[in-house]
């Protein structure tokens, strides 16, 4: 009699719980573009305060900025977006911005008082993101004589010396240059916040959609904007759900429950090669791995040695076997798709060339040496190979494994002697690099290497200054030949970015092209 | 349970002020220049004195202000306010599920003792406290969600559906509350597998004292004399022998409530749900010191709750604590 019973309440419970499970209907809805991703990094979508890569692009979709980058055929380019044209005064510092006829999602036009109040009120929020237009010359300080409004359409920004037109388009590129509606965000100011509390979790923007829902750890829902002066967006929904575990995505994917895994890593990727139904795209990123030698530090002050190590290395392993593959060769310091790509890729394993290059430099017996790196998995595992590749010529090294933030002050202080680490870009154009991997003065990773080359911080300048694209891609080029030569990096790769995508999506390479720079969500169809 | 208390405040305190890492530079990333830091630990206090940082953290706490989270620019009360709702609700749901299968299994473990449902019983209890939760979870998704797909991959509530009216923040509450039934019915196939997931690893624990608590019992004269009687074996298993062995086990299970918090970390990273646990492990990986000081203590906070609440019960079973 019990076992009746109990087989019955066992049937019941199956019953009920198969009853109310939904059926996992695999497919997305035809209008609406489905990801999963962590949006854990999602802090605010304030375009003043936003700095993180994935939430800066929800950002960009729901804001315009004057200008943004286009990807033409896989090199990223300048074109206007609620600036209709510019102008460029004689002594090239400043330039007159007219908008073109654009409404905010609320109907509300776009004008240049709220272009200029958008620039100060970012100015004067002085957040961590500032020092990039700082750097150009326009600050909380002088902003009143720097950005300048001209009528209803027009408005000018002064820069403090003429940089290449390419340099200033590019920074303004960037999600803090977005154009606010000035209106609604001092509608909902609070204790002069100029709608920062409001704005982090709302949108008063111009772009291609608007933000309907940001909930925590959980969904960002973003619908088409109905009062957008472009084209309107192919599918008109775009919803992020919160899956932070990237096994979980997968699973999802698979199923066909979102159209986009995000986060997925290289070794889930290589599992679900060929998978039935999923695509994985990948892109060229806006980072770099490489390995930074300190020109000061004893044997390394010799460019010999410096040549030598950059021989000894085996970059296709560390390309291959490290990285499965999800990286792209470009030993110079510009990214692939930049304004002034070099396309040479000089250096390969050569211990005979190295030891020769040790034995020319006084170092036939090699010397000790400390690499330092942090414990992200794949830097570790840099770190080691090269420390095996220096073995081979006789240079006894030692890997040091450091938490990031210490391994960066130790850096800054230019105290390491080799270093694995990265760089991650602020705008498509070589300057942003040259700076940082050639320019001593500018203080940053030349800086840090204490690597101060006369040739190299003045061709570096010039290219700053050059009006003429052609000529400023040929001092890139000189800079770059002489930077292989001297320098103080040897670059391991151009970095991926990678997704998983069900194969019904249409377009997605194209309009996922320049992440983490730009993403057009509006351009993928199904 | 005050002193219990400052004691998890001085220790997560002062761990997270050891550690040899410095937040502002995690916040800026490592190639923010120098003045950017500067001004950030400034602003932040850092450059004060740790006695210092420490008066202001226990005065604080002690009002429930544990600061405002650096990742996410809300006071941590608020952000706890936001995802405290989910994990109680899960860890709710679990403690249920471990309550009931663990009583069921040690009951009948105990009543068929070496027989082999006993086998089975403690089988699955070794399985549950042995593997891992990460990996139940993950191998529950694959099976259920993938291969068969009866339950859903991940969230509180479907893709598209809107959640129910904000009031507890406990999705099952509010549906209940506001009469919400197919948010209900969403929220509970949502939870089945992360309930059964977190649950599990508890089971064990139950399931094995209620076994050997009961035996004890069991070999009672008044056991003997309640069966000699001639009471039904059923009333003299529940009436006689539970309500005795009961007490170990509400003990057990008070200590397991704390587990199953930490548990939950796991549980919700893996079915994509946005609770506590996660806030305080996002916290850790971004020196977010004051979400995990307050996210620690607050989680202290419920366990001693929790634990309080036991040694309450702890009369209810037995009239001679009563004192």
């Amino acid at each position: 009699m019990s076992k009746i019973k109990t087989g019955f309440l066992f049937l019941m419970i199956l019953t009920v719980v198969l009853g109310i499970s939904v059926s996992a209907a695999a497919a997305t809805p035809d209008d609406a573009l489905v990801m999963a991703a962590s949006t854990e990094i999602f802090i605010s979508l304030d375009p003043a305060v936003c700095y993180e890569v994935l939430p800066s692009r929800v950002v960009d979709a729901v804001y315009d900025q004057l200008v943004g980058w286009k990807n033409v055929d896989e090199s990223l380019v300048i074109e206007p977006e609620l600036a209709e044209k510019w102008e460029i005064s004689d002594d090239r510092k400043t330039y007159t911005f007219t908008l073109r006829d654009a409404n905010f999602s609320n109907g509300d036009p776009v004008t240049a008082e709220d272009a200029v109040w958008s620039y100060k009120r970012y100015l004067k929020m002085e957040k961590p993101s500032v020092w990039l237009l700082n750097s150009i010359g326009i600050s909380k300080d002088n902003m009143d004589e720097n950005i300048k409004l001209i009528d209803k359409k027009s408005f000018s920004l002064t820069f403090d010396k003429p940089y290449a037109e390419n340099i200033i388009l590019g920074i303004l590129t960037n999600n803090w240059g977005s154009i606010i509606n000035k209106e609604v965000a001092l509608e909902h100011e609070v204790d002069g916040d100029m709608g920062e509390g409001w704005l982090t979790e709302n949108s008063a923007g111009a772009g291609q959609y608007v933000l309907d829902e940001w909930e925590r750890n959980t969904k960002v829902l973003l619908s088409a904007n109905e009062h957008y002066y472009g084209d309107e967006p192919k599918l008109k929904r775009v919803l992020f759900r919160d899956v932070p575990e990237a096994s979980t995505q997968r699973l999802l994917l698979e199923r066909g429950d979102v159209d986009v895994a995000w986060d997925l890593t290289p070794q889930l990727l290589k599992e679900m090669e060929g998978t039935e139904n999923v695509d994985i795209v990948t892109v060229p990123a806006h980072s770099n791995e490489y390995l930074a030698m300190n020109a000061s530090w004893g044997p390394l002050k010799d460019r010999k040695v410096r040549q030598a190590i950059k021989y000894a290395i085996d970059y296709d392993s560390i390309i291959e076997d490290i990285n499965a593959g999800y990286a792209i060769k470009v030993q110079g310091f510009i990214p692939k798709g930049y304004f002034g790509y070099v396309d040479k890729n000089p250096f390969k394993r050569d211990l005979e060339k190295a030891r020769e290059l040790l034995v020319e430099a006084g170092y036939p017996d090699g010397f000790k040496v400390e690499i330092l790196t942090n414990q992200r998995e794949t830097r570790k595992a840099e770190a080691t190979l090269v420390q095996s590749n220096l073995n081979d010529i006789g240079i006894e090294a030692e890997v040091t494994v450091m938490q990031a933030s210490q391994m960066y002050a130790k850096y800054r202080e230019q105290g390491h002697q080799l270093i694995v680490a990265g760089w991650g870009n602020d705008y498509a154009d070589a300057d942003n690099l040259a700076m940082a991997f050639t320019n001593y003065d500018a203080g940053q990773l030349a800086y840090r290497c204490a690597w101060k080359d006369e040739k190299a911080i003045k061709l570096a300048e010039e290219g700053r200054f050059e009006p003429d694209p052609e000529k400023r891609k040929e001092i890139y080029r000189e800079l770059t030949d002489h930077w292989f030569e001297n320098g103080p990096f040897a670059m391991f790769y151009q970095s991926v970015e990678f997704w998983g995508v069900r194969s019904e999506l249409k377009d997605f390479y194209d309009s996922a092209f320049g992440y983490s720079m730009k993403f057009d969500f509006g351009g993928i169809s199904k | 349970m005050i002193l219990v208390l400052f004691g998890v405040s001085c220790i997560v305190f002062f761990i997270s002020h050891i550690i040899p890492a410095d937040p502002v530079s995690a916040i800026l990333g490592g190639n923010a220049p120098e003045e950017a830091i500067e001004k950030m630990e400034e602003k932040l206090g850092y450059n004060d004195p740790l006695p210092t940082q420490f008066y202001n953290f226990i005065t604080g706490a002690v009002v429930g202000d544990f600061g405002v989270s650096l990742r996410t620019n809300n006071p941590v009360m608020e952000d706890i306010k936001r995802y405290f709702p989910t994990t109680l609700e899960l860890t709710f749901l679990a403690m249920i599920f471990a309550i009931i299968t663990g009583l069921t299994l040690g009951i009948l473990s105990a009543v068929f003792r070496n027989k082999m449902i006993d086998q089975i019983s403690r089988i699955f209890s070794i399985i549950g406290v042995s593997m891992p939760v990460f990996w139940t979870g993950l191998l529950l998704l694959l099976f259920f969600y993938y291969k068969l797909g009866i339950l859903p991959g991940a969230g509180r509530i479907g893709f598209f559906s809107s959640p129910p009216d904000h009031i507890t923040g406990m999705y099952l509450v509010d549906s209940i509350l506001t009469g919400n039934w197919s948010a209900f019915k969403e929220t509970i196939v949502h939870l089945v597998l992360p309930a059964f997931c977190l649950g599990f690893l508890a089971t064990a624990s139950i399931a094995r004292t209620t076994r050997s608590s009961m035996l004890d019992v069991m070999k009672q004269e008044y056991i003997m004399t309640a069966k000699s009687k001639g009471l039904k074996n059923s009333v003299v298993i529940i009436r006689h022998a539970l309500r005795n062995a009961l007490i170990p086990t509400v003990t057990i299970i008070g200590l397991t409530f704390g587990s199953l918090l930490g548990g939950a970390v796991l549980t919700e990273t893996v079915f994509s749900l946005p609770g506590l646990g996660r806030y305080i492990t996002q916290g850790l990986l971004s020196l977010d010191y004051n979400s995990v000081m307050g996210g620690t203590l607050y989680f202290a906070f419920v366990y001693s709750l929790v634990n309080l609440i036991v040694d309450i019960l702890y009369a209810v079973l037995d009239p001679r604590m009563r004192v």
